[in-house]
């Protein structure tokens, strides 16, 4: 192609990309160069999931007679919450992070919330960012504490003995799986995950996890459970070929 | 160890006339309160009755303490609890279990939640821990305690003495005590002039409070001192001592307190060892750095005797010094002082002196750092 119809040809052939990108589910940002000669994409990596190979662990029903308040709040037995396994075999409560994350910009966003309904945490694992304020706040007209224990950061232990009294936190060190407990509740557990950046995510219900979207290369992705334990897998993204990951974890 | 509250100030003549307790009664209103926010607050771990939740109800292992058990509540002051309401059981060193409710609570209705928990301990024989002054170097508590103290000095003049004093403390009952010194050191002897460690007259004693309200604490002592020691060496006396005397603790505004010993020293033999009256005062002020911080407790006592035969001139001493409390609990304490001979300053030396104060009621020496 030469000269003038070459030229003519350009306009077509961009907009033909960019539609064709769009199909793929691409999002591609401008050019990161400024000879134009380079477009680097950003592609979303997308539709992971956690899942359990073996049949899942026969979950104990919670002894709440210790309080009456607790009981009352619940119609039907309240199942253990260490290992949640979905219809499917997805496997809820999963740190899934990138261990080699580029350098984040992204600011460390709105307050994440630790709630404490029926006597249950909720959810029961909860991720912030380094600096990220956690809200721990107590839903139930009970007393419960908040006995937070890790081995980087700064431990606390607060009382909240008032329905809507809420805490404020933040950490300052990147820290996974700090235990929660509460002292007079002894069933309620929780994990709190501090990340240096923004590239995790928790496994959903049914084990399915989304990262935020990141430069082409490759990264180690890593699954962590506290009962389950961990897995890394080594995941090249590249531009127009999202990858799906699958993590499986044994069951214990 | 107390925190001196000042709410106002109380004439020390007034202390004479009292015999009984009086106490400081929460108004209807506060004290509903206060048993409302002890139950939504502490009886799911603490009990309702102060004794500690069935074990069935709490998911950890730590003792519970019992808030009825007088001789261990009443010895505790007011400040000292709230702070670890407050601030969590680490604040003064203990179990980090005890949560912290200063996001739920006001500091009113944190003292609401205390004057409620007073109620647990119906024996008002017990003298309220606000009465546990800072000890200075030389003058003695009113308050009865389970301490002990090692003290020390040395002389700034020559010969330079050293003379050490170990003081443990018992108490038995609502307001008594017993207690027994052992004065050591290392002296030169009279004779040859080399130094030598040496013993001193043992000492035993016995402490009664008479009378105490929220601001003031009045007791009789009674110590005799036994004829054990090191003659030749000057640390002792070749004769029995019996030495009755008052001591009273006072609380004043601000933080401040007032401590003073008067009595005598009656000699068994009078020939060698002068019968004796002594009086001794202690004035200081309690500061604490930042809201929970270390307590430094500044003070100056002014120490007076004099000889009962013979027209001898009264020997009087100024003792300005320190309290420093050293652990995140508070049970380990420093005094750091000096001890001036202000009359017969020819025949005393100057003085450097020193405690280590242990009280050991409340935990070992290495607990709570």
């Amino acid at each position: 192609m030469g000269g003038k119809r070459g030229f003519a040809m350009i306009g077509p052939l961009l907009v033909t990309s960019l539609f064709t990108a769009g199909l793929l589910g691409v999002s591609v940002t401008g050019p990161s160069q400024t000879d134009g000669t380079v477009v680097s994409g950003r592609v979303v990596l997308t539709a992971g999931s956690v899942r359990l190979v073996g049949a899942p662990p026969a979950a104990e029903p919670v002894d709440m007679s210790a309080d009456p308040y607790c009981r009352e709040q619940h119609t039907s037995p309240v199942m253990d919450q260490s290992v949640r396994v979905g219809s499917t075999g997805g496997i809820a409560d999963v740190l899934v992070r990138v261990r080699n994350a580029p350098t984040d910009t992204e600011p460390t966003g709105a307050d994440v919330v630790l709630d404490q309904t029926g006597c249950l945490y909720g959810p029961p694992v909860v991720a912030v960012r380094v600096g990220q304020t956690l809200t721990i706040r107590n839903s139930d007209a009970t007393l419960h504490n908040v006995r937070v224990t890790p081995e980087v950061n700064r431990s606390f232990n607060v009382g909240q003995p008032l329905r809507g009294i809420e805490s404020k936190r933040t950490m300052e060190e990147p820290e996974i799986g700090i235990p929660v407990r509460c002292d007079i509740h002894g069933w309620m557990r929780a994990s709190i995950h501090v990340l240096e950046h923004s590239f995790f995510d928790v496994s959903a219900d049914d084990g399915s996890f989304t990262l935020p979207t990141l430069p082409t290369g490759e990264y180690e992705i890593e699954a962590w459970h506290p009962i389950l334990g961990a897995a890394i897998q080594t995941v090249t993204v590249e531009a127009g070929s999202p990858p799906e990951i699958v993590f499986e974890f044994a069951a214990p | 160890m107390a925190d001196v509250r000042g709410r106002g100030s109380w004439p020390i003549f007034s202390v004479l006339t009292l015999g009984a307790v009086v106490l400081l009664a929460a108004s209807p209103a506060n004290a509903q309160e206060g048993e409302s926010l002890y139950e939504i607050g502490c009886a799911g771990c603490h009990g309702s009755d102060g004794r500690g939740a069935s074990p069935d109800r709490i998911a950890f292992d730590d003792p519970l303490p019992d808030l009825t058990e007088c001789s261990f509540a009443s010895r505790e002051p007011d400040a000292d609890w709230i702070i670890v309401a407050k601030a969590g059981g680490p604040i003064r060193g203990f179990s980090e279990t005890m949560p912290a409710f200063g996001e739920a609570f006001d500091d009113t209705q944190l003292q609401a939640v205390m004057d409620h928990i007073r109620t647990f301990c119906q024996d008002r024989a017990w003298p309220r821990g606000e009465l546990n002054l800072p000890r200075p170097l030389s003058t003695e508590k009113a308050y009865p305690e389970d301490e002990a103290v090692w003290t020390t000095g040395v002389d700034a003049e020559s010969p330079g003495a050293v003379v050490n004093e170990f003081v443990y403390e018992k108490r038995f009952g609502p307001r008594s005590q017993i207690e027994i010194r052992v004065p050591f050191g290392f002296a030169p002897s009279s004779t040859d002039e080399d130094w030598g460690p040496a013993l001193g007259d043992l000492g035993v004693g016995l402490k009664h409070a008479i009378a105490h309200n929220d601001r003031s604490i009045l007791s009789l002592v009674t110590e005799v001192k036994l004829p054990t020691g090191d003659v030749d060496r000057g640390f002792g006396a070749d004769a029995v001592r019996i030495e009755p005397f008052v001591a009273l603790g006072q609380i004043l505004p601000n933080d401040s307190f007032l401590h003073f010993q008067g009595g005598f020293e009656f000699s068994t033999k009078p020939d060698v060892v002068e019968h004796e009256a002594f009086w001794r005062t202690a004035i200081g002020r309690t500061f604490t750095s930042g809201e929970f911080g270390r307590a430094w407790s500044p003070m100056l006592e002014v120490l007076g005797s004099v000889d009962l035969e013979g027209g001898s001139r009264v020997s009087w001493d100024l003792v300005p010094q320190m309290q420093i409390t050293l652990n995140t609990r508070q049970h380990v304490m420093l005094n750091l002082g000096v001890r001036f001979p202000v009359t017969n300053a020819d025949q005393r030396s100057t003085q450097f002196l020193a405690y280590i104060l242990w009280d050991w009621f409340d935990g070992g020496f290495f607990d709570g750092w």
